[in-house]
């Protein structure tokens, strides 16, 4: 079995690296230091098994694992943590594998025996027992059999297309399977809502410009794609402007 | 837990404010016995001065008696101690009373009662003392009930504030030794050592205080630890070699900021970042600076955060009153906190 060490502490990589080394059967496959880096590290070496620390700086584990669900193989996941009380809970309610550091061979051993892959939507039970204002800090979409993954902070604005939403961040644009009512519930605050099938970075809005013919369309910096706003959303829009 | 003080009940009749209350009492005692309609006819200044000193003298010879008596007084009961200062105190007055008469006889003085009235002067002598002592006693002791309550109830609020190391820290630095422990064992060793006297510290009562040098130590043991845990994510710029090692402080009040400075700021950046740690001296002051980067995320202060804080301010304000202060500056996408505290010494 091929397995991935995902840790933002070199010391406890090379502890677990040590231990899994004496489990029979086990091959360290690779070593990552933020969820983000395991997710490109699992992309690129297929691992049957991910060992995911909980506290970790970019993306934590519990965001890491909730994304590793759209790899085509998705890996069994085992959560190592030092001391996270109520995450606990939330595994032990979840029936999920958890291991506590300093990690005991013993219990390492037997965590592998049971390892099973981890579905989104118990991820999401266990995240929002933990924190229910918890929000992701990377969108991920899957392209060609890879996963790209676009920081939050980075995308300008989402356009809810048929099945999909675009979205559009300053790198380009990458398609998601998400209703954009879930991504708006999510991001209160962050996304704010200026049509049907729009929402934007309120961070990023410029401002609001009216046409001629009366239209108003709502600016982003470095972005020349109209993106017009709708006359239900528009006194909302207008007050929150003006309160910026 | 074993209480290092036993619970006082007898009051300190040799402290000041309590031989005052005895005098002020006494005072009241002579001025009502020199008013009292049945008193003889005689001028009523004089007469007081007599009972002035007179009772101000039986006064503090109880007063004298009761402190000298305080330790086998304590060993008793409260109540059987209570009874026993009680009847000591008519004892003593009523032998007071008879010396007093006597010598007054002797030297056909006329101040007391006249002769063939001693006992009528003894009686009444240890009958005042036995209403005054027993309501006086009960006063002091209900007074020394309500001190006690009252310190207790304060040591426990600083006992709250004790600072508290992250339980996270504790975890996470076993993790390091267990790691370290097959490759570096000197290294394990001396994390030990480290996480042994901070835990010391954090563990140990807040009656004793410590000095500035001692903080300073305990802080690089700390930055010692979290250094080996982050690696190369952790940088420390560190400038204290100006602090006077010698200032009393609190135990633990400087490393839960730096504490602070790595949970958030360090710790959420990939790439990690520097804690800059700087002191000096001012007029009479000492000043302590902990600068921080923080995560673009985390820019608003979060609420453990603010509970830290909070909880230093507290114990600054305990200790050192308005002479000390804890200022927070957080913007540009960093995080500072500097901490100023009274340095008396003189000679610095």
């Amino acid at each position: 079995m091929r397995a991935l060490i995902v840790d933002d502490e070199p010391l406890a990589r090379e502890r677990l690296a040590a231990l899994l080394g004496e489990i029979e059967g086990i091959e360290v496959a690779g070593e990552a230091a933020t969820g983000f880096e395991a997710l490109e590290a699992a992309v690129r070496l297929r691992p049957q098994l991910v060992l995911l620390d909980i506290r970790m700086p970019v993306m934590d584990g519990l965001e890491a694992a909730r994304h590793l669900e759209a790899l085509e193989t998705p890996p069994a996941v085992i959560f190592c943590t030092a001391y996270e009380d109520h995450a606990l809970a939330a595994f032990e309610a979840n029936a999920v594998d958890y291991l506590v550091k300093p990690i005991r061979i013993e219990r390492l051993r037997a965590a592998i025996g049971k390892a099973q892959r981890l579905s989104g939507a118990t991820v999401r039970k266990i995240e929002s027992a933990v924190d229910p204002g918890r929000r992701r800090s990377h969108l991920c979409a899957r392209v060609r059999g890879s996963l790209v993954l676009v920081s939050v902070a980075d995308i300008d604005y989402l356009l809810a297309e048929d099945k999909y939403v675009v979205v559009h961040h300053a790198k380009g644009e990458v398609l998601i399977e998400e209703p954009l009512t879930a991504l708006e519930d999510e991001f209160t605050g962050r996304f704010v809502r200026i049509h049907r099938n729009c929402l934007v970075a309120l961070a990023k809005l410029a401002g609001l410009e009216r046409t001629p013919d009366g239209r108003v369309f709502a600016r982003i910096a470095g972005v020349t794609a109209p993106l017009e706003v709708s006359r239900r959303n528009l006194p909302a829009l207008r007050k929150l402007v003006r309160s910026l | 837990m074993v209480d290092a003080t036993p619970r006082r009940w007898l009051p300190q009749f040799c402290s000041l404010p309590t031989l005052f209350a005895v005098m002020v009492v006494a005072e009241l005692v002579a001025l009502i016995l020199v008013l009292a309609p049945d008193s003889p006819e005689r001028p009523w200044l004089p007469r007081l001065g007599v009972a002035t000193v007179y009772v101000q003298w039986l006064a503090l010879l109880n007063a004298v008696v009761l402190c000298s008596m305080r330790q086998p007084l304590e060993r008793m009961s409260a109540r059987a101690g209570f009874v026993s200062a009680w009847l000591l105190s008519v004892a003593v007055t009523a032998l007071a009373a008879a010396v007093v008469w006597q010598m007054d006889q002797a030297l056909g003085l006329g101040l007391s009662t006249p002769f063939g009235q001693g006992q009528r002067f003894v009686l009444g002598n240890a009958a005042i003392a036995a209403l005054i002592s027993a309501a006086l006693l009960r006063y002091l002791f209900v007074l020394e009930q309500w001190r006690e309550r009252v310190r207790a109830a304060s040591k426990a609020q600083v006992d709250a504030l004790q600072a508290r190391i992250r339980p996270h820290f504790l975890f996470n630095s076993m993790n390091t030794i267990a790691s370290l422990i097959r490759t570096r064992p000197a290294e394990a060793e001396r994390t030990v050592e480290d996480l042994a006297d901070l835990f010391r510290a954090a563990l140990g009562s807040g009656d004793t205080p410590g000095t500035l040098g001692e903080e300073l130590d305990l802080m690089d043991h700390y930055l010692r630890i979290e250094k080996l845990r982050l690696g190369d994510r952790l940088h420390i710029a560190l400038d204290v070699g100006e602090l006077p090692r010698d200032l009393p402080l609190p135990r633990l009040l400087l490393q839960p900021l730096v504490e602070n400075a790595i949970y958030h700021g360090i710790q959420p950046l990939a790439d990690g970042g520097t804690v800059h740690i700087a002191g000096r001296k001012l007029p009479g002051q000492v000043e302590i600076t902990i600068r921080n980067p923080l995560p673009a995320e985390a820019r608003i202060t979060t609420s453990s955060n603010g509970v830290a804080l909070a909880n230093i301010r507290a114990r600054i304000e305990y200790h050192f009153g308005t002479r000390g202060e804890l200022r927070v500056e957080p913007g540009g996408g960093e995080f500072a906190v500097t901490v100023r505290l009274p340095d008396a010494s003189p000679d610095r």
